[in-house]
């Protein structure tokens, strides 16, 4: 076998000598530091990421004479598993790795490629050598996915490397490689207030953070802190053991070290334990209680904001007591529904706090630690178009799923196997998509098309209420990036009319061909998805339709602006019609679509440094953005399409304000089917009222969940670094 | 050699006890401060530390001792400022107010001396620990350093005292800072540097406040004394430099780290200077900063962290406002 060594042995960098020159990180760092005449100095990330490349990932890659010769040493060697590319003949894949692999790619900045191949490329089982670049990661992840099909997996390189369409991580990650974590981004597990399924509960904890992504609990359920056990009052300790235990078991587990394992628990806002939940992220909280790593998020119905607005206590409900009184879980009560009959109820027990109060300290906590995320419960069961009831969120709040609660027997086995959520996800990067020669729609068909073969191709057996929540609804979540990056680059202030146009006008397009792929898909397997004649994609037109929004004529279906009109004209974008909406409409009432859920916009950190997008829809949190992560370090990261010549389209998060944030949400809202993670950006001279505000102002606009908030504090004048980028307003 | 001993004389606190007012600010100064600092109140069990482990394992033996005991000496310096320097600031207050900042002050010092041992504990074992701290009392620039301080602290002269201390938050720490900020920039102990950076933003504002002082201090004072003030303070400068730069030596050489170290000592030598209101003292061509280090400098909390691997360096105390009914109004 001939390989080409080049190198000895990986020197470590704190024992070379310090060479300016060619230490990519002093290059990109000066990417934060002005030239002498002011400007940003965009070459010298450049010339970071060529020194990188060319100097240290050059050296330390095995490259092999042929693709044939190349993938037997993986397979043999157990870097790549045989079975994926036994499925295609050797002819095909050397033409496949052979139009990769002459794409001519090359990363845009110093980050995406130092992010690649820290995180993502194949390496030796020593860690030393690096065994792919980009476009062969891309091959092996479309490989895996068309599961045979050439064409598809053609199609999903192509969209890949082109920079049209990132799968998440996990799948980014992992696909095609023998030893690998899941494919699958994130998991939703409900608890039921029985130590079987507690017990059930942590077991997922460890079993997901092994193989995939984060986990998100629901601890809505569980009784209280002195609630009776067994009809013993004062007897149970609440919500904040099970969550530092949940805690440790995520810090226990990881995917191979591949990724730290990372969780979040919800709670509804009426729960009795919610103050002592928020309390365990306070900076001088006790060591027994404090809670580091886990994230919290909070679910507050409607109705709290009526109490707050009203200036009234709030009730906090006993969930033992509930249950006991409707024979149901008190996540699956809705709280705003039933709040005057449980506050008159005698058997509930309740307990008060002020509901002003309760969102000062929500806000107070925001400030200290950025959490906790909020899901408003009643916007997201009202925009749910599936049957059932969505009680809680993810990891990144964009994931809005039904659950069914399990049952368990004494030996913890299954009595009943109720349902879950697993979810895949991809994101499109805007400008790229708007861009694609074959066209927006294509593009969108073959993003649903290798997200939903993740669906398929997963069976998460040690979960058994995931397995059946993925076998039934094949849910999906395509995501977006570079917003912010497309507006600028075509001249367009984020947050302005013609942004919020823009935004409006391209996810309703996006989710026409998103709900056209998944009827095709159902078309061509014979079935849809399990709940389909339950859901409101199976109601009559006028009868509370999903597509009736698009077909009644409550609002027009074209564009506000002619900027954005010509935005679409001129790249042959068709934007939907309502007869284009009515005969999908129909053509779906007839066949269903294959996925439950298909859209859901993600954070995208990781990925769309990669793709050199800017983060999923929000906008830039600085021009320069400073990143840091565990296994990075500190980098610095320039914005999409930016320039010293179009900086005013650059105007970062905190400048931007909340109101144009969540104005953007807004617009794009109408067309998710599931959420987006929004995070909300302040300067620390904001206090806990300006957060409330804006929660305030997000809750009207029908936004369904809140994500971080990010508090910007700078130098004391005269303490400032002097010369930096990020340091100057 | 035998450890620094701390002084024991009895410090002379104020004649006369006045409740203090902040409603009647003499320097506004003094409260845009303590705002920022309290703002800045932090403690290091925020930091997930221990997810630095992984990374410590798989650096070398070199690299170990060497973290180790610049941490052992950032300890020695931080205790110095929290026990002995911050409080002797306190007598020459010109305001109470200033009095109340320099409490504020001794307290976050002492905050920071028990962060190192919190990584410590995290990272490395009790032995381990024993002989770098035992290296540090046999290191003689070390103990040098610190004895030249703690002179000036036990002195008699109150500007004297506040040159010492800016130049001991502002340029003495940073020998020490060069290694979290060089390891972070390079993918590792990203957490330790977290708690590093969180420290640095407060010798920041730390130095920056006393040199404030000193520079109110010296408006009062006569032709001459500004004069010998002046040469003073370039003197003990050059006698930290050269101290400093012996103490790099025998710490960074096995790195071969030592010329960066000393471009960046250079760099904050003249920060310092600028803080008590001087020019530069190091020409710009030696003051070249690794751009990695110094865009990691920035005290500004900026950072767009990644939470599921660390906590950040941004989070600030929040102010809390109750809501109006205005706010409601929906």
């Amino acid at each position: 076998m001939a390989i080409t060594d080049s190198t000895a042995t990986a020197t470590s960098t704190a024992t070379a000598t310090y060479n300016p020159s060619t230490d990519w990180h002093a290059l990109n760092a000066m990417l934060n530091l002005y030239d002498e005449q002011g400007r940003i100095q965009f070459d010298k990330d450049k010339a970071a990421e060529r020194a990188y490349v060319t100097g240290h990932v050059a050296e330390h890659s095995i490259v092999f004479p042929t693709t044939a010769q190349r993938l037997d040493y993986l397979i043999r060697n157990h870097y790549y598993d045989g079975k994926v590319f036994a499925q295609y003949s050797p002819a095909f894949l050397d033409s496949l790795y052979a139009h990769v692999e002459s794409s001519g790619f090359e990363f845009s900045t110093f980050l995406g490629a130092f992010k690649f191949y820290s995180s993502y490329a194949l390496k030796t089982f020593d860690g030393k050598r690096y065994l792919e670049d980009f476009p062969q990661r891309a091959a092996a992840v479309a490989l895996e996915l068309a599961a045979g099909d050439e064409n598809m997996a053609l199609a999903i390189a192509d969209e890949i490397i082109a920079g049209r369409f990132q799968p998440a991580t996990p799948t980014f990650l992992n696909l095609g490689k023998a030893q690998r974590g899941e494919a699958v981004s994130c998991f939703l597990v409900r608890i039921e207030d029985n130590m079987e399924s507690i017990s059930r509960a942590i077991n997922a904890a460890l079993q997901l953070s092994k193989r995939g992504g984060g986990v998100a609990l629901l601890l809505s359920n569980l009784r209280e802190l002195g609630a009776p056990i067994k009809h013993i009052e004062h007897q149970s300790s609440g919500v904040v053991p099970i969550m530092k235990l949940l805690e440790d078991s995520f810090s226990y587990a990881n995917q191979l070290g591949a990724r730290q394992g990372a969780g979040a628990v919800y709670l509804n806002a009426h729960h009795p334990d919610i103050m002592r939940f928020l309390d365990t992220k306070r900076e001088n909280a006790d060591e027994k209680i404090r809670i580091k790593t886990l994230a919290l998020g909070v679910v507050v119905p409607d109705i709290t904001f009526e109490l707050a607005k009203a200036k009234k206590p709030m009730a906090l409900f006993s969930p033992y007591d509930v249950e006991r009184v409707y024979g149901k879980p008190f996540a699956d009560i809705s709280v705003s529904e039933r709040y005057d009959e449980m506050v008159a109820d005698n058997r509930i027990h309740k307990t008060y706090i002020d509901a002003r109060q309760f969102f000062m300290t929500l806000a107070e906590l925001q400030f200290e630690s950025g959490y906790p995320y909020i899901m408003f419960e009643d916007t997201v069961n009202r925009a749910n178009p599936i049957a059932g009831r969505v009680t809680m969120s993810n990891l990144c709040s964009e994931i809005l799923q039904v659950q069914e609660p399990s049952t368990y027997n004494e030996d913890l086995s299954y009595a009943h196997i109720g349902r879950d959520v697993s979810c895949n996800l991809g994101s499109l990067n805007i400008a790229k998509a708007m861009d694609a020669i074959k066209g927006l729609g294509a593009t969108v068909e073959t993003a649903v098309r290798a997200l939903t073969s993740v669906a398929d191709h997963t069976s998460m057996d040690c979960v058994p209420s995931i397995r059946r929540g993925n076998e039934e609804g094949h849910a999906i979540g395509l995501g977006q990036m570079n917003l912010h990056g497309f507006l600028a680059r075509e001249a367009i202030h984020y947050g302005s009319e013609e942004a919020l146009d823009f935004t409006d006008m391209y996810f309703m397009t996006v989710a026409f061909h998103a709900y056209r792929t998944s009827h095709a898909l159902a078309v061509e397997r014979g079935r849809a998805f399990a709940g389909f004649r339950a859901s409101d994609y199976a109601k009559p037109a006028g009868q509370g339709n999903y597509f009736d929004k698009y077909t009644d004529g409550r609002r027009s279906l074209e564009p506000r602006t002619d900027k954005v009109r010509q935005l679409f004209a001129e790249r042959g974008i068709h934007i939907p019609t309502v007869a284009d909406w009515q005969a999908l409409r129909d053509a779906i009432m007839q066949d269903g679509i294959y996925n439950q859920n298909l859209q859901a916009v993600p954070p995208t950190g990781s990925i769309s440094y990669i793709n050199h997008a800017t983060s999923s829809i929000h906008p830039i949190a600085s021009k320069i953005e400073i990143r840091k992560e565990g296994k990075i370090g500190r980098v610095y990261y320039p914005a999409a399409y930016m320039t010293n010549d179009n900086l005013d389209y650059y105007e970062d998060a905190y400048t931007i304000g909340w109101k144009k944030i969540i104005d953007t949400y807004a617009e794009a809202t109408q067309h998710v089917d599931q959420g987006l993670s929004l995070t909300l950006f302040f300067p620390d001279t904001a206090t806990t009222r300006d957060l409330n505000k804006a929660q305030i102002y997000a809750w009207r606009k029908g936004i369904k969940t809140l994500y971080y908030i990010r508090i910007r504090q700078q130098a004391l004048e005269g303490t400032e670094v002097q010369g930096c980028v990020s340091c100057a307003l | 050699m035998a450890p620094i001993s701390i002084p024991r004389k009895p410090l002379k606190l104020i004649d006369r006890v006045s409740a203090i007012n902040w409603n009647r600010l003499e320097d506004d100064k003094d409260l845009e401060v303590w705002d920022r600092l309290t703002g800045n109140f932090w403690l290091p069990e925020k930091v997930p530390v221990s997810n630095d482990i992984p990374v410590w394992q798989t650096m070398s033996e070199a690299e170990h001792t060497l973290t180790m005991r610049v941490f052992t000496g950032l300890t020695l310096l931080d205790t110095i400022q929290g026990t002995v320097g911050a409080v002797s600031l306190i007598p020459d207050a010109l305001t109470p107010h200033e009095e109340a900042v320099y409490t504020n002050i001794a307290f976050m010092e002492s905050v920071h001396a028990k962060s190192y041992s919190s990584i410590f504990s995290t990272l490395c074992s009790s032995a381990e620990i024993d002989q770098a701290f035992a290296w540090s009392e046999e290191n003689e620039y070390l103990q040098k350093k610190a004895q030249i301080v703690l002179d000036y602290y036990e002195g008699d002269n109150p500007l004297k005292r506040k040159v010492a201390s800016t130049l001991l938050e502002s340029f003495l720490f940073y020998s020490g800072f060069y290694l979290p900020m060089y390891f972070s920039a390079h993918a590792k102990l990203t957490n330790t540097a977290d708690v590093i950076r969180l420290i640095i933003r407060d010798e920041a504002v730390h130095g920056y406040y006393i040199g404030y002082k000193y520079q109110r201090g010296l408006e009062q004072a006569s032709e001459a004394t500004r004069a010998e003030m002046q040469d003073y303070t370039y003197d003990l400068l050059n006698e930290l430099y050269d101290n400093e730069v012996d103490y790099t030596d025998s710490l960074y050489s096995s790195v071969g780290l030592t010329e960066d170290v000393e471009h960046f000592l250079r760099y904050n030598g003249n920060k310092a200077l600028m803080n008590l209101g001087y020019p530069a003292l190091f020409p710009a061509e030696i003051c070249n900063v690794n751009p990695a280090i110094l865009a990691a400098l920035s005290p500004n909390a900026d950072e767009n962290h990644d939470f599921f691997s660390g906590s950040g360096s941004s989070y600030v105390m929040g102010k809390a406002q109750e809501t109006e009914d205005d706010d409601w109004d929906f």
